[in-house]
């Protein structure tokens, strides 16, 4: 390192340095945020419209959450859940499943409240597996990859690849379709969950623990946090949301199929890359210990806007796509600049 | 031996945005001389010398070689005047063989080479760096470290090297691995070669240099020579005070009631069981070299390491650790050797560092808020001199001294009852030294059992109430108080089974 960090009678530079770097990121995604507003009242019809904010912000929502899960496994430096669609597939055709035929029993067809404890069930099973194996010391990328292989297979297997519908009126509406004060109900979801992610993180000793293991997980097991649990637990709540979304979806569509993450989802096809994407652009480290779910909802709210503007110019989804991966290449960029010298790098 | 100083700096100064990292520093060095460069963490010693090795071309100030005024750019440029650095961290690759790793840039080998070539062509630096005995096609990682720092030498030498620059070469090594480092340089130095030898080992310092340059504050205060100086004189330099004594005085007395008993403990790395008791306020030193099974024993006692047998009694329980979280709340506090590796959490706050191992105790139904654990770790860092307005800077920044004391400071927050220490003061500077020793001292009085294991001969000499020794994974010998005398402790940690010495 250098003479700057050694060198211990100077604090405030020190300081100076540490604000620096934390806020950087920050202000860069605030004033593109800034540019892309202004440039969109000027130049894009149709912007300046409640309607349209509606539908960034539902839109963001949908990722938003995915991506609030997956910050606790990239922030606790087990790297990336890449099981995100294949989660999502196999929990929305539960669901779907749930409300078209009951799991076999008549009785239950159509009932939310089952459809919607089976499908995050799954999404607990395949969370608390995965995590598991990770927390076992297996690679995460090489974990659940695996894991959505297998998950995806098992989702199109049991639907027999299949469409499955189920008919309005149905008790999910207001869940897919539905709002509440002007605002969708995933919208509201989002804005809760957000908000408790964040208290979670920043003020239980869960949290903490998150930033702790992610730092130095060799620090944080001599300090009696192992990160066999914490991965188990990052790894559930991630899956969580991913069925969490993906229930609100089926709710929307009133049908399921195995491969909706992949084609149909939101407007820039491939879900997994569109929130990897949006916990990167919102300047996450991807060493973990540095980040936090703001950030994150932010990058979502950012990519929402970005592919919105490109929709209102008329781009169709190619080009779109290709937007999100320039924005991952872009925030690693920025990220590598400003975070040089960052111990959260290490 | 020339009066013409083949590398003479004169009034350097080096300014990083608002840090004044070296204000004025002068330094020389003479064809084969040994030049110590001492100074405590932040005195500008790092930044010297990577402005000596080209590594930092923005300094002012005149640097001269052979008496002419030179300006590198980047170390290759310092490299083709002969000067190159061994750093702490080696640079080989871990892979290779030695004689590929000697080789690596390839600069003096034609395009197509065989190993054995290779090998050949290795043999006379080996050979000069005291690696006799090593094959040049064995592969790295399996040298120990001691025989990695050589072969990295080696290589510097392979590129005619005039000038040689070793940050710490003893800092992870052993007594016996840091003689053969010695006698390395001073064979080198015998050759021809010029070393700037820079360490906090102050011993090994007064045994190889002939001149000593000390740098305080990024100013140096002029070349002593070594033969007119006492280690006092030269550590009142360092720090421009007195150090009255570096080590606290040991207890009057200790108490008979063993605290934690140890029986039979088997970890990896020791050769036959081990079984010893601790005494309520003791300071228990367990002394041996790398490798000799006194750090092994003491992080099995943490459950950082897996023991084959054995069981500890503490308070009247008998248990054996299966992981640091148990040992945790047993109250076994276990500070590692590499804070780097597993005693910090570098990038995060100082204050979440040192609330790190007891979040249950700062917070209420899992939920913190801030002012106990605001309260908790500005009295912890007060306690171990922390400066408490830096609470909320990454550790990273702090230099090695202060991160060893975040380190060893954490574990008072679960207000342990057994203190396992694992080198209390690896790449610590002489001030933090003596306030850490300072700080154990404190601790054992207050009724805390500490045990701390090093291979600082200094330390395990002056510190502890009483020492264990251990050689090649067994325990030799155990000693009390006043009759702990150093050349007893350093036979027996180097050479127990031999009447003669080595």
């Amino acid at each position: 390192m250098s003479a700057i960090i050694e060198n211990n009678q100077l604090p405030f530079s020190a300081k100076f340095l540490q604000f620096y770097k934390d806020r950087t990121l920050l202000a860069i995604l605030l004033s593109l945020f800034a540019v892309m507003f202004i440039y969109g009242i000027f130049f894009t019809e149709n912007y300046l419209t409640i309607t349209n904010f509606k539908a960034i912000i539902r839109d963001a929502a949908l990722y938003g959450i995915m991506a609030i899960g997956l910050t606790f496994v990239t922030l606790s430096g087990n790297f990336f859940l890449l099981s995100l669609k294949e989660t999502a597939s196999i929990c929305g055709v539960t669901f779907a499943m749930g409300m078209a035929t009951g799991f076999g029993s008549p009785d239950l067809a159509g009932n939310f409240l089952v459809s919607l404890l089976a499908a995050l069930a799954v999404g607990v099973v395949s969370g608390v597996i995965q995590g598991y194996f990770v927390g076992m010391g297996g690679n995460p990328i090489v974990v659940t990859l695996g894991g959505a292989g297998i998950l995806y297979g098992i989702g199109a297997w049991w639907s027999d690849n299949l469409v499955i519908n189920f008919t309005r009126p149905h008790d999910a509406e207001w869940l897919g379709t539905g709002s509440f004060l002007g605002l969708p109900s995933i919208t509201w979801s989002f804005i809760l969950i957000a908000i408790a992610a964040e208290i979670v993180l920043r003020h239980t000793n869960f949290g903490r623990k998150v930033y702790l293991v992610g730092a130095n997980k060799a620090a944080g097991k001599a300090t009696g946090h192992e990160n066999f649990s914490m991965a188990i637990i990052v790894f559930t709540i991630c899956s969580v949301c991913c069925a969490f979304v993906a229930v609100a979806f089926v709710a929307q569509m009133d049908s399921a199929q195995s491969n909706y993450f992949s084609a149909e989802f939101g407007s820039s096809g491939d879900m997994t890359i569109l929130v990897i994407a949006t916990v990167m652009v919102g300047g996450n480290s991807i060493m973990g210990g540095y980040g936090s779910t703001l950030r994150t909802s932010l990058g979502a709210i950012f990519i929402a806007m970005v592919d919105n503007m490109m929709v209102l110019q008329g781009f169709n989804s190619g080009p779109r796509i290709v937007g999100v991966g320039l924005m991952i290449v872009f925030s690693i960029i920025v990220f590598g600049l400003f975070a040089k010298g960052s111990r959260a790098q290490e | 031996m020339s009066t013409n100083p083949i590398l003479k700096i004169s009034k350097v100064s080096r300014t990083f945005g608002a840090i004044q990292a070296l204000k004025e520093a002068n330094f020389e060095i003479n064809e084969g001389e040994i030049m110590g460069l001492v100074g405590e963490n932040g005195a500008g010693k790092s930044t010297l010398v990577k402005i000596i090795s080209g590594f930092d071309p923005g300094f002012k100030g005149s640097y001269q070689i052979n008496g002419k005024e030179v300006k590198f750019e980047t170390p290759s440029q310092a490299e083709e005047s002969g000067i190159a650095i061994a750093q702490q961290e080696l640079s080989l690759i871990p892979n290779m063989s030695v004689a590929e790793n000697i080789f690596l840039t390839g600069a003096k080998v034609k395009k197509f080479a065989t190993l054995n070539t290779l090998a050949k062509m290795a043999r006379p630096y080996l050979d000069e760096v005291g690696l006799t005995e090593v094959d040049p096609t064995t592969r790295i990682n399996l040298l120990s470290v001691g025989e990695q720092h050589l072969v990295e030498v080696a290589r510097l030498i392979s590129r005619e090297a005039k000038i040689l620059i070793l940050d710490e070469p003893t800092a992870a090594l052993g007594e016996a691995e840091s003689r053969r480092i010695l006698e390395m340089v001073e064979r080198l130095a015998a050759n021809g070669k010029s070393i700037i030898y820079v360490s906090h080992r102050l011993d090994e310092i007064f045994k190889i240099t002939k001149r000593i340059t000390i740098l305080r504050d990024g100013v140096s205060q002029g070349i002593q020579e070594t033969k007119d100086i006492d280690v006092n004189k030269l550590v009142e330099i360092m720090l421009g005070r007195e150090l009255a004594n570096m080590f606290p005085s040991k207890a009057d007395h200790i108490s008979d009631d063993p605290k934690l008993e140890v029986k039979e403990l088997w970890p990896d790395g020791v050769l036959e069981p081990v079984s010893f008791s601790a005494f309520k306020g003791e300071i228990l030193g367990l002394s041996g070299q790398l490798g000799s099974g006194a750090g092994e024993v003491l992080a099995s006692i943490a459950g950082a390491l897996q023991s084959r047998s054995g069981s500890l009694t503490l308070n009247g329980e008998t248990f054996l650790p299966k992981s640091p979280s148990h040992a945790i709340k047993k109250k076994i506090a276990y500070c590692s050797s590499d804070r780097k590796k597993d005693g910090l959490f570098l990038g995060r706050p100082i204050f979440e560092n040192l609330t790190s191992p007891a979040l249950g105790a700062i917070s209420k139904y899992g939920f913190n808020f801030g002012s106990s654990e605001d309260n908790y770790s500005r009295n912890l860092a007060k306690e171990f001199l922390i400066d408490v307005k830096r609470m909320h800077d990454e550790s990273g920044l702090l230099s090695g001294g202060n991160q060893q004391k975040v380190a060893l400071g954490k574990w008072l927050s679960i207000k342990p009852d057994v203190l396992l220490v694992n080198e209390p003061t690896r790449g610590v500077d002489v001030g933090a030294k003596s306030e850490i020793y300072q700080r154990m001292r404190e601790l054992a009085a207050r009724g805390i059992t500490i045990i701390f294991a090093s291979t600082d001969i200094q330390e395990i000499t002056y510190l502890p109430d009483r020492v264990i020794t251990f050689y090649r994974g067994m325990m030799i010998d155990e000693h009390r108080l006043e009759k702990i005398k150093t050349p007893v402790i350093l036979k027996e940690i180097t050479d127990p089974f031999n009447e003669t010495n080595l």
